[in-house]
């Protein structure tokens, strides 16, 4: 049987990666008029802010009522101690990971489609685990005492135990933390510097002045700029794949059924990758349309981004079939029953919403209309953002519920002051998140230009520049369904 | 310190310039660019950064920091636990693996700032605020009887505005 190619649709290109160009972007000054124009505050802005605000307020409240009542209010039920927090907590690190991956990884692998999406990504990430980190603390019934997790010399005489997961939590999650706004930060000063170049308030001008440390745009600056941009890159790279390898080991490393498996490090940072994809999604689309960007992140980065989200879903489907499989490859009889309970026992539907949202969904995105449908990449990112906070619910809840002796079984049903928490800890993101959209620029200017070809004289290619004067690829302005 | 500024709106304009001011070594000068482009970087035949350098010592020293202070503090307090060794290297490479991540870059961004003279507290003179929009320039550091040559030469090669500025 001969294999048949159907000529692929030219209003819907299947645009290579590598290869995203950016045709409705014409010059360098194209960019800087556009992107700081975004940074205008508007009335929208300052509602959606207002919400956000509202929301964090709530956390905020409840917490302070926490700490007064003591953890007794949260849902905590003997044996189950891990509850709504830690399921949060480690949802929220999981965002940040699509951001070092967008912007480390994808930066290594030389992936044109990064570009234009990776301030995003990288803010998300520094604030995702901004709100992370807070969640462990908020677990600790005396949250003041979270420094003595920290080594330093003391009149005590007492240090951490370094072979304690927790303490290994400590040292990941921080240098995640300071390691992914550092890199955030050295991206930005050569924005700081046209931020600082064009405006015109002199306090505003100041303070832009301090924040771009007197960058000048030189070739020296540059050289350097651009090696450290790459170590860093190359630091963040393994940082990402340890640090959600770390929190699993929070489960992994204890013997209750269902966490202590070798395939969690793999599983967690698949699943991480996974849900910070579905929140860009849930962040940049919104964005685009806000602040008139669709031709700067367009349908192409979108249909690229979609490819990876795909990929990590498939990855973490395969995990969730590997687990199943190795409860069964076991022919350890408790081990066997706690993997059929999971699905058909007490948490079934917890777990059907994990499966169908985080495995059976973005399998649409095999098909490239859906891909490039950008309602439902929104929709989707919906349904990743809800199954992934489920995922680490079907790990946590059934698994304590269910621990070793029946006699200690119980349930789980968190409180209104879990649910006050969770509202707030996203309140508290995207407060954080709104502030930096008006204040930065949210698409990099520099990196920008850099995909542009420059202007020149002689319509020539320069060696060893590929866009340099060469004719353009054109593809037709309306790629396909837009929104 | 004196010298010419000239903006450049090309590319290809500014490579030429910067060959010609090698060839004729009228004195140091500065490229400017609003992003870092290779073209510019293989005219002037750069060697390789020094950051590479602070990277590699800032990793080593955290790994090794990562490792002592796991070690040194379980040897401070020495329990035995399970007869297993007081010092465990296997869950103390976590931590010295954070530790060389955590030097290493923020002594990757020390290096950075050293080598390129960053933070500067004054806007030293050869500056323009295009620099950082849509424009190209040089600053050359040129002697006052060289001057008038180098800015006629300058504007032959395309510079849509040369000035001396000290």
């Amino acid at each position: 049987m001969a294999t048949t190619v159907r000529p692929v649709d030219p209003r819907r290109p299947n645009v290579a990666s590598a290869d995203i160009q950016l045709p409705a972007v014409r010059n360098y000054t194209q960019v800087t008029d556009e992107i700081i124009d975004t940074l205008r505050p508007t009335k929208a802005w300052f509602a959606a802010l207002s919400v956000a605000i509202l929301c964090f307020l709530i956390g905020a409240l409840t917490w302070i009522y926490q700490i007064y009542m003591g953890l007794g209010v949260a849902g905590y039920n003997p044996p189950v101690m891990w509850g709504v927090y830690i399921i949060t907590f480690v949802f929220w690190v999981g965002i940040g990971h699509a951001g070092t991956l967008i912007s480390a990884i994808l930066y290594l692998f030389r992936a044109g489609f990064r570009t234009t999406i990776y301030r995003a990504a990288e803010a998300m990430t520094v604030f995702a685990v901004m709100t992370a980190g807070l969640f462990p603390i908020l677990h600790l019934g005396r949250p003041w005492k979270f420094f003595w997790l920290i080594p330093y010399p003391n009149w005590r005489l007492l240090w951490p135990q370094f072979k304690s997961p927790l303490v290994w939590d400590v040292f990941a999650i921080l240098t995640y933390l300071t390691v992914s706004s550092t890199f955030l930060y050295i991206g930005l000063i050569p924005d700081f510097a046209a931020l600082r170049d064009r405006e015109t308030h002199p306090i505003r001008k100041r303070i832009f002045a301090v924040l771009s440390l007197g960058w000048r745009n030189s070739d020296r600056e540059w050289r350097h700029f651009a090696r450290a941009y790459l170590f860093l890159a190359a630091f963040s790279t393994p940082l990402v794949l340890s640090v959600h390898s770390v929190v699993s080991f929070d489960f992994a490393v204890s013997i209750v059924p269902g966490w202590h498996a070798t395939i969690f490090p793999p599983y967690f940072v698949a699943g991480a990758i996974f849900s910070g994809i579905g929140m860009v999604f849930t962040i940049i689309i919104p964005l685009r349309r806000w602040f008139g960007l669709k031709h700067y992140v367009t349908i192409n980065h979108l249909d690229a981004a979609a490819k990876l989200c795909l990929f990590t879903s498939l990855v973490v489907g395969l995990a969730y079939i590997t687990e199943f499989w190795i409860a069964w490859y076991s022919g350890h009889e408790y081990e066997q029953t706690y993997f059929i309970e999971r699905v058909l026992g007490k948490w079934w539907w917890a777990a059907a919403i994990m499966l169908i949202c985080n495995m059976v969904l973005p399998l649409s995105l095999f098909v490239q209309r859906w891909r490039r449908n950008v309602v439902w990449l929104f929709t989707l990112s919906l349904f990743i953002n809800l199954g992934m906070w489920y995922e680490r619910f079907v790990i946590v809840i059934p698994s304590l519920s269910r621990e070793f002796s029946p006699w200690q079984w119980t349930g789980y049903a968190p409180t209104w002051v879990d649910w006050s928490i969770l509202l707030g800890s996203f309140g508290w993101f995207f407060m954080w998140f709104l502030l930096f959209v008006k204040q930065l620029p949210i698409l990099a200017i520099a990196e920008i230009k850099e995909v542009l070809p420059p202007a020149q004289r002689r319509a020539h290619a320069l060696a060893g520049d590929p866009g340099g004067g060469a004719p353009q690829k054109k593809y037709p302005e309306k790629l396909g369904r837009e929104d | 310190m004196r010298g010419i500024v000239a903006v450049f709106n090309e590319l290809d304009a500014t490579v030429e310039a910067i060959e010609r001011l090698r060839k004729e070594r009228v004195g140091p000068f500065t490229v400017y660019s609003p992003t870092p482009r290779h073209e510019l970087e293989h005219a002037l035949h750069a060697g390789p950064s020094v950051v590479r350098r602070f990277t590699l010592i800032g990793g080593l020293l955290g790994a090794s920091f990562g490792y002592w202070v796991a070690i040194w503090t379980s040897e401070y307090w020495p329990m035995i636990v399970g007869g297993k060794p007081v010092a465990s290297w296997v869950p103390y490479t976590i931590i010295s693996f954070e530790m060389m991540v955590l030097v290493g870059a923020l002594s990757t961004v020390f290096g950075m700032f050293i080598s390129s003279r960053i933070p500067r507290v004054t806007m030293t003179v050869g500056y323009d605020p295009r620099f950082s929009d849509g424009s190209f320039g040089i600053w050359v550091e040129a002697p006052a009887e060289k001057e008038s040559a180098v800015r006629q030469m300058l504007g032959e090669y395309g510079a849509v505005e040369v000035r001396s500025e000290r």
